[in-house]
This record gives C-alpha cells, sequence and structure tokens, in this order.
C-alpha cells in the first residue's frame, strides 16, 4: 500500500473509533442521568456528532464518488431533523409530566426568571452556582 | 483485508451499544424514555446499514438508510405529538364537569 492509502486508512479509523467513543458516551450518558431531560442532553449529542463522524470515517474509506455524496447528505439531514426531534420530546415531557417541579424549576414567563437572576447577581455571584436553575419551557 | 476486520468490529461494537439501548427503552419510567431510546437506536442502525452498504459494496444500501433517517424523524415526531393529544384528551375528559382547566401555565397551547 502506499503512504496515501496508508494515510486514508488511519484517517477512516480514527473518526470512525471516534464516533463509536461518542456514542459510548451517549449510552453511559443515558444510563447515568435520573430525569428524561437530562437525559435527552446526552442522547442528542450521538445524532449530530457520533453519527456525522462515524459517516465522515465511511466517506474518507469510500473517496470520492456518488455513496459518499450520499453519506453527506444523512449527515445534514440529521443536522436539521435531531434538534426538532429533541424539541418535540422535551415538549411531550412538558406537557403531560404533572409535577414537573420536582426536577426543575418552572417559570411562568421571562420576565421573573430574569428579575432572578439580576437578584443573585447583586448579592453576588458565588452562590448563584450552588441553586439549581433550569428554567424550563 | 483489513478494512473488513474494521467493518467487522464496528458492527459487533454497535450491536452491543444496540442492546443497551434496548435495554434502556425497555426499562425506560416514562414515554419520554422510550421515546429517546427509540431514537437514538435509530441512528444506531444508520450507522449499521451505512457500515454494511461499505463493506458488501452495494451503493443502494445507502439510499435505504437516507430513507430510515426520513422515516425515524417521521415517527419520533409523529408519536410525540400523538402522545401530548391523547394526554390531553384524556385530561380534558376528567375534567369535564368543572371547567377545562387544561392549560398548565401555557406550557401545552393545545394545537393537536
Amino acid at each position: 500500500m502506499g503512504i496515501f492509502e496508508w494515510i486514508r486508512l488511519i484517517a477512516g479509523s480514527a473518526l470512525l473509533a471516534c464516533g463509536l467513543f461518542i456514542f459510548f458516551t451517549e449510552i453511559f450518558g443515558i444510563f447515568h442521568f435520573r430525569y428524561v431531560l437530562n437525559r435527552m442532553h446526552a442522547a442528542a449529542m450521538g445524532d449530530t456528532l457520533g453519527i456525522g463522524s462515524c459517516l465522515l470515517g465511511l466517506i474518507i474509506f469510500s473517496g470520492v464518488n456518488f455513496t459518499s455524496l450520499k453519506l453527506l447528505l444523512i449527515i445534514i439531514f440529521l443536522w436539521f431533523a435531531s434538534p426538532v426531534s429533541s424539541h418535540m420530546l422535551s415538549r411531550l415531557e412538558v406537557a403531560t409530566n404533572e409535577n414537573l417541579e420536582a426536577h426543575c424549576a418552572i417559570y411562568p414567563d421571562l420576565e421573573t426568571l430574569e428579575a432572578e437572576f439580576r437578584e443573585t447577581d447583586a448579592q453576588g455571584g458565588s452562590d448563584s452556582s450552588d441553586e439549581e436553575k433550569g428554567g424550563a419551557v | 483485508m483489513i478494512y473488513h476486520y474494521i467493518y467487522i468490529g464496528t458492527l459487533i461494537i454497535l450491536a452491543a451499544m444496540l442492546f443497551a439501548c434496548l435495554i434502556r427503552a425497555v426499562r425506560g419510567p416514562r414515554i419520554a424514555d422510550r421515546l429517546v431510546a427509540v431514537n437514538m437506536m435509530g441512528t444506531m442502525v444508520m450507522v449499521i446499514i451505512s457500515v454494511l452498504a461499505l463493506m458488501l459494496n452495494e451503493g443502494y444500501l445507502v439510499d435505504v438508510c437516507l430513507i430510515y433517517a426520513m422515516i425515524s424523524f417521521l415517527a419520533v415526531v409523529i408519536l410525540s405529538k400523538v402522545y401530548i393529544g391523547v394526554y390531553e384528551e384524556r385530561l380534558h375528559k376528567t375534567q369535564k364537569p368543572e371547567d377545562n382547566g387544561s392549560d398548565e401555565g401555557g406550557v401545552s397551547n393545545g394545537n393537536f
């Protein structure tokens, strides 16, 4: 094999292994977190970055032909589709959970949230990291 | 030859991860957990189909993968819409005698 063949092999394998590692991180996160809105944070990573680097490694393996163009099309489609499906899933969770206040803080509108942030900034920013501020909706 | 071993190793690792994902889909306490796990399984199956397309040297499998991506996205969106609709209908039915107070602080603006 020539030098370019070796470069292609090493770069493609590295990208494929990177994608598999991101998938493993996703699995770890989905078993580690306790609530679905936290789990979604880990799960949305694999939809874009994991499959992106896996298919980029396969594109490098495949070379320049029509197959790699279609693989690139899959990556671009998932960049658009993954945020929409994550948004729909979080809307489902927020709409159907009755005791959402047990998991994260809920603010009825943005003005109260901003007022609370301004209060904590006026008191001093050191204690604001202790309390949880997960502004849902 | 070395490409063949790389593809086989990738497929084995992805199959093990797919099984772990299936465990989460079965055990998930809420519906959104299961849908997140199913979405992840769809992503991993897409990678498996693409690896198979290069391993078997069949270019048309990538078309299958593209259609799979579209159908997986559509399934997640429509299932979440349907579950929101089912939940609001059930809430509406139980709270019918008093009043239809199904607006939970502007969370669900009921366009289903």
